[in-house]
């Protein structure tokens, strides 16, 4: 099975990762030279919890509930191939129960993380589509995908928090007068705002990438861009009460749900219909074009 | 985890990486002198059957290689005597069965067919190769699975009502270790459940 490398993906990636980093230690610089320290040390525990907890938090927040081999042996069977064919030990596997059609992948390593699909999944889609909507999570979890945003997001937060909570805590050099306080907060804003938009920028590429790697492990780029079709053609038939309930999960999610305020550039996902575009590419280059 | 698998990890590529890598099945002659072992041993009967499990791939190429597989095993099948037949099992996952009562022949055919799929560039694909054993009077049915992802053996003996017959697979772990390439983590020994009861993974 041999397709391309996708060069542009990869070199947007990296450039992104690089920019991150980039800006994170600028900011770090700022932030020591103010004295701020403290309060990165602070945060960063917190973050640490933080990641600790995600699995859990996430699968809470979603009312997913781990599920036995005896409840759901035809699902168990299916991931216990594509890990097989993926490498990967074999995760924990949950549902939720919600009519909303979704899917997403938890843990902090491959080996304590989770996957868990919505009931209203199992239901939509057939057992290929299924299939390549859980390759797709299961690349999430190869590729490490977790790990690498909440480390990306970590500083993001730390400048949040000072633009919010920044007059409260001071600084070190308060006696000085109030400036390097105000300096430090219009120096986070500006962080975060950049950090926001490059964080979105690394998911929407994450995602791409979890698409070729599931792809890859099926086999079969088709089954997983006619799930994405399937998915959301129905997502605009379920109540909006589950929508803004779930819309903080939306980085998880293999399709977020569409809030009308946020635009493109701040979307954790691409538009299913560019996603659609490139397994169809790969579908291409699989026949040899 | 390596750094170069680390650092993969991080730019998104592990996923793909990892399941395009080809496989590497040497070791799946290891399987010759296993067969020897299991009988004079552990007094197990060998089921006359030995199968390869692999996904397949919407593509003519992926099609024209099974054929070519196909063409492969008939060939062979003239002068070993090994019968072949293909299935496809419940998840959707395709199988070449092949039946010999000569284990030498059985290893051959395997690595025959795994040959074809990795030259053509279908490597990836393969799953298993499971190699079947039984003790007719103890009702036990026990399999060496080799993992193509993992490049290592490990032992399946599964019990109705999905239960793995722990003793049995510990059993057949410590006796053939050492003459068979045992996969060590053993979160990784998948099992391949038989459709039917009773039944064969591959039938």
């Amino acid at each position: 099975m041999e397709w391309k490398p996708d060069w542009g993906l990869r070199g947007r990636m990296a450039l992104t990762m690089f920019l991150l980093f980039a800006l994170y230690i600028a900011f770090v610089g700022v932030l020591s030279q103010i004295g701020y320290t403290s309060m990165l040390i602070f945060v960063g525990i917190f973050f640490l919890a933080q990641f600790f907890f995600s699995d859990r938090l996430a699968l809470y927040s979603m009312g997913a509930k781990k599920v036995s081999e005896d409840e759901y042996p035809q699902l168990h069977a299916m991931v216990g191939r594509l890990c097989q064919q993926a490498d990967l030990p074999k995760p924990d596997v949950a549902v939720a129960q919600s009519r909303v059609p979704n899917a997403f992948a938890t843990g902090r390593s491959q080996k304590s993380s989770t996957v868990a699909v919505t009931t209203g999944l199992l239901q939509t889609l057939d057992q290929e589509e299924l299939e390549g909507v859980m390759a797709h999570e299961l690349a999430h979890v190869k590729n490490r995908d977790v790990m690498v945003m909440t480390i990306a997001s970590f500083l993001s937060t730390v400048a949040f928090m000072i633009v919010r909570w920044g007059f409260w805590f001071g600084g070190g050099s308060r006696r000085e007068g109030g400036a390097p306080i105000i300096v430090a907060i219009l120096v986070s804003l500006v962080v975060w705002i950049v950090s926001f938009l490059l964080i979105r920028a690394l998911s929407r590429y994450r995602e791409y990438s979890a698409d070729r790697g599931g792809a890859t492990i099926t086999g079969k780029p088709g089954a997983l861009a006619s799930a994405l079709l399937t998915i959301d053609g129905r997502m605009d038939n379920v109540p909006k009460e589950d929508l803004r309930e779930q819309s903080e999960m939306n980085a998880f999610f293999i399709i977020p749900i569409r809030s009308g305020f946020i635009g493109k550039i701040a979307s954790t996902h691409p538009s299913t219909e560019n996603r659609v575009e490139r397994l169809r590419q790969l579908e291409r280059e699989m026949e040899g074009f | 985890m390596g750094l170069f698998d680390s650092i993969r990890s991080v730019l998104g590529l592990r996923a793909e990486a990892d399941a395009t890598r080809a496989a590497d099945p040497e070791d799946l002659f290891g399987m010759s002198t296993a067969y020897l072992t299991m009988e004079a041993d552990l007094g197990y009967d060998h089921v006359g059957a030995a199968a390869l499990c692999f996904s397949s791939v919407d593509s003519t190429d992926f099609a024209e290689t099974l054929d070519e597989v196909e063409a492969i095993l008939h060939a062979g099948s003239e002068e070993t005597g090994t019968t072949f037949r293909r299935h496809e099992d419940s998840h959707g996952y395709q199988w070449v069965v092949l039946e010999d009562n000569d284990p030498e022949d059985l290893v051959t055919s395997i690595h025959f067919a795994a040959d074809e799929f990795i030259e053509r560039g279908y490597g990836s694909r393969l799953l298993a190769a499971v190699f079947g054993f039984e003790k007719p009077d103890e009702n036990v049915h026990a399999y060496w699975i080799y993992s193509f992802r993992r490049g290592a053996y490990y032992p399946f003996a599964p019990q109705t009502g999905h239960e793995r017959n722990q003793r049995v697979e510990f059993k057949l772990q410590s006796v053939l270790d050492g003459e068979l390439g045992i996969e060590d983590d053993e979160r990784y020994w998948y099992p391949l459940w038989p459709d039917s009861r009773g039944g064969h993974p591959w039938d």
